[in-house]
């Protein structure tokens, strides 16, 4: 962690300079007032230099998350800010809606190992240099970088009745599928397409953290005559527990958090709401809906739903990694 | 044994093949479906096309107003990253190498702030802007993308700044350079490459955004180009080669920034995972 940790320039270079200063110059009364005025300056340094930030920061994150919760309590509509308890909460889980967005929470945590273990493997057989890994790096990194409205534009028409997709199906005998029509399916294609766009992500994560383990164990382990899951479970594993713990958290925010712009352009929330994201539901309320009070109720339980995965998460990792 | 070592190798490198090719294909297809007149599109969708033709992009770019959208998003985006830049390695280096009463509360404060997803501040935020009469404008969008991105930048600068040695920084000083002198003409040259790579993720981030675009430019003028694609597949939903060409719009930039700076981009992606 990047840490202001060692100490202080501040004092001991302004100490550097008063054991220089009176030797050259004539006037020391003068001389000491503009030190002083400088050292006054000097102090203010750091603050000024972190003012701008901090004041965006405060006015247009801090403040409005204050704000939200606040705005959470009072009314809608007719009742616009006038407190109205707790009713916001009452109404938001009495809503189906609601209830499909965080039941499709609870899909996307269970489903959070298989995009964890995904580029993992990938990252590993990368390490391992398997034949073309350079291309592999470069090619599987490459949808990371698009725009979740770009790839899900794609999507829908790599997806679509007539796309590619079926035709593939059509030309193995398969029946065409309706991707995105159907609420058993469209949920698991919306989550696939987001693992397609992201993996690259965690890859290159996963690759930076290879090139902090220690090789010389490989090698024993290799030379002790160990095979590649062998090595992948009793090596590799333990000794990438940060950036794995790393992954799964990141990975986890992604899935709560980025979203949106394919659920926006694929499915809009569709089939039958099977597909709605608390972000989603956000949206909705606030720019369709006109409920911006109901709204930020959503986001204030969207945060404390990403509070208790985020920890619970690496308290569970923790104890997984001592008990290994 | 050599031997089975390498074999299983290449086997798999086979799925990992069919993998990559999957992972170009969607970018080929649509490229390909760019190209095609709208007739050959109906009758072969998958046939390489048989000239390459750009007038779908020139339909795109003038009559789907996705050449405004481009100078929108170019000029926003342009004015945001320096400004996340400015800001972040000011900020950066003071938390880095300047004791002072509160640095530790504040940077915990920047940290936590990196945790709060815009989806949890996005109602209050736009009543804000809107009170503040700035949806709908240039300056409320770039400040909502500092705002969002700023948190990111500190912590990517702050952990670049932390690894300059401090006796570079106290030779300075002790020639009588303040504070203001030492960021001017030691962090900011020094910082350049970090600076680089992640200014081009902060751009990759505001290029691609769409939730924080749609909320704070309601009118159809002033769209993102990301905003702009997703209101071109109306328009254009019987056209789907012009409707492919305008994606194609949005994606050449991003793709043209990942060829010439992947390293950088890889780069700041780790660092934040490394030191973190």
């Amino acid at each position: 962690v990047p840490f202001p940790g060692s100490p202080p320039s501040v004092r001991s270079a302004c100490a550097g300079r008063t054991e220089g200063a009176p030797a050259s110059t004539p006037s020391p009364v003068k001389q000491a007032a503009t030190r002083r005025r400088r050292i006054g300056r000097e102090h203010l340094a750091p603050y000024v230099l972190l003012a701008p930030a901090v004041l965006v920061l405060v006015l247009l994150r801090l403040w409005p998350l204050l704000l939200g919760v606040n705005f959470s309590l009072t009314g809608d509509g007719e009742r616009n800010g006038t407190p109205v308890g707790l009713s916001n909460y009452v109404e938001l889980f009495r809503d189906p809606l609601f209830g499909t967005a965080l039941r499709n929470v609870a899909l996307l945590v269970l489903l959070l190992p298989v995009a964890v273990a995904i580029p993992g493997l990938l990252a590993t057989f990368i390490f391992l240099r398997v034949p073309g890994h350079r291309f592999f790096r470069s090619v599987y990194f490459f949808p990371a970088v698009l725009s979740p409205v770009i790839v899900g534009t794609i999507f829908n028409l790599l997806l679509g009745a007539d796309g590619p997709l079926n035709a593939a199906f059509e030309a193995i005998g398969l029946p065409p599928v309706d991707w995105l029509g159907e609420e058993e399916v469209a949920i698991f294609v919306v989550v696939a397409v987001h693992v397609w766009a992201t993996f690259g992500m965690s890859l290159v994560v996963f690759l930076s953290g290879f090139a902090t383990l220690d090789t010389n164990l490989l090698d024993a382990a290799r030379s002790d005559g160990a095979s590649t899951p062998q090595v992948i479970w009793h090596v590799i594993i333990p000794g990438l527990s940060r950036t794995i713990q790393f992954v799964f958290v990141t990975t986890m925010i992604g899935m709560l958090t980025s979203m949106f712009g394919l659920l926006f352009v694929m499915t809009a929330g569709g089939p039958g709401g099977s597909t709605y994201l608390p972000e989603y539901y956000i949206w909705i309320q606030q720019g369709q809906m006109n409920r911006p009070a109901l709204a930020s109720a959503a986001s204030t339980v969207l945060f404390l739903v990403m509070l208790v995965v985020g920890l619970a998460q690496i308290a569970l990792l923790r104890r997984g990694m001592r008990e290994e | 044994m050599m031997r089975g070592v390498r074999t299983s190798r290449w086997l798999i490198a086979i799925p990992m093949t069919v993998l990559a090719l999957a992972t170009i294909y969607p970018m080929l297809f649509t490229t390909n479906v760019a190209m095609k007149t709208q007739r050959e599109y109906i009758l072969d969708r998958f046939s390489p096309s048989r000239s390459v033709q750009w007038d779908n992009v020139t339909t795109a770019w003038t009559n789907g107003g996705m050449a405004q959208y481009f100078i929108n998003s170019l000029v926003v985006v342009g004015v945001a990253v320096v400004l996340l830049l400015l800001l972040g390695s000011m900020a950066g280096f003071a938390l880095s190498h300047i004791r002072f009463r509160g640095s530790r509360a504040l940077f915990l404060g920047c940290l936590a702030a990196l945790f709060v997803p815009f989806q949890v501040i996005m109602v209050p935020l736009v009543r804000t802007m809107a009170d503040a009469g700035l949806v709908d404008t240039y300056p409320g969008l770039v400040l909502a993308y500092v705002a969002q991105f700023l948190p990111f930048t500190i912590y990517l600068m702050a952990s670049y700044y932390s690894g300059v040695p401090r006796e570079i920084i106290d030779a300075a000083r002790i020639d009588g350079s303040s504070f203001y002198g030492v960021y001017r003409r030691i962090m900011v040259p020094l910082g350049v490459p970090a600076l680089l790579s992640t200014g081009i993720l902060d751009a990759l981030f505001c290029w691609n955004d769409v939730l924080i675009a749609l909320l704070m430019m309601p009118s159809p003028e002033h769209r993102t180009l990301m905003v702009g694609v997703t209101s071109l597949r109306g328009q254009y939903s019987n056209d789907i080669p012009a409707f492919s060409a305008g994606v194609l719009i949005a994606a050449v930039p991003v793709l043209l920034v990942y060829l010439i700076f992947q390293r950088q981009i890889a780069d700041a992606v780790t660092a934040g995972a490394t030191k973190g």
